[in-house]
């Protein structure tokens, strides 16, 4: 089960297991970020390349119009696969 | 616990549920769970995305020997593959710089103890092996 709303602030929120077969339902929502955010990564209890790599997209493009994303509530099993990738070289994570 | 999975992204769902039964099975940590999926799932996509287009499942055998995990995939028509010689990302360099490409067998890399391919006569073999927390 993958889920992946918008809060009325604005939040993206991510939810359950963001494998490589959800990559597209992802797409569908983090291609239409054009300004800074922040993704909820409270419910989200899995992460591999696939969802690293749309996330690592979506940041390269935000970054080079001087914004960026905010990962925050991340779990500690995502944060050691964060840190394998060097990913916390490239996000805010809080 | 032996598992064979259509090849194609559809069947992650069963590949994770055979996991979690092979965790619960043999009492892994959420931890051990979480990066056992990471390598499976890394290595299921690899054979899908850059195998052949076949009927033939991938055959996926899971075994716990002393405080080790073996995971052993098996892709019964698939094109020739070396690993080594897939280069590892260029993960220091500035965002502007780095492609997400080749990440998905770095994670493998960083979370198994032993990773070996063979190939032969379309067979490719890949064996993982992860020591356990005691």
């Amino acid at each position: 089960m993958f889920e992946i709303e918008t809060g009325d602030d604005g939040t993206i929120i991510l939810r359950g297991r963001f494998d490589a077969a959800q990559v597209e339902t992802a797409r569908k929502v983090l291609d239409g970020v054009s300004g800074s955010r922040i993704i909820d990564l409270r419910e989200l209890n899995y992460i591999s390349s696939g969802g690293l790599g749309l996330l690592f997209s979506v940041q390269r493009k935000l970054v080079d119009r001087g914004h960026g994303l905010k990962l925050v509530n991340m779990s500690p099993h995502l944060r050691e696969i964060f840190t394998i990738a060097e990913f916390d070289r490239i996000f805010d994570i809080g | 616990m032996t598992g064979e999975f259509a090849k194609g992204l559809d069947a992650l769902g069963e590949i994770f549920d055979f996991l979690g039964r092979f965790a619960a099975r043999n009492g892994l940590s959420t931890r051990a769970e979480f990066q056992l999926g990471v390598v499976a799932e890394e290595l299921f996509t690899n054979t899908v995305k850059y195998g052949a287009k076949t009927e033939k499942p991938v055959r996926i055998n899971l075994e716990k020997v002393g405080s080790e995990v073996r995971l052993e995939m098996l892709d019964f028509d698939a094109e020739p593959f070396d690993a080594g010689e897939v280069p590892t990302p260029a993960l220091s360099a500035p965002i502007g710089e780095r492609s997400p490409g080749g990440l998905g067998l770095h994670l493998v890399r960083s979370l198994v103890d032993e990773l070996t391919y063979e190939y032969r006569d379309r067979e490719l073999r890949v064996l993982v092996t992860k020591k356990l927390e005691t």
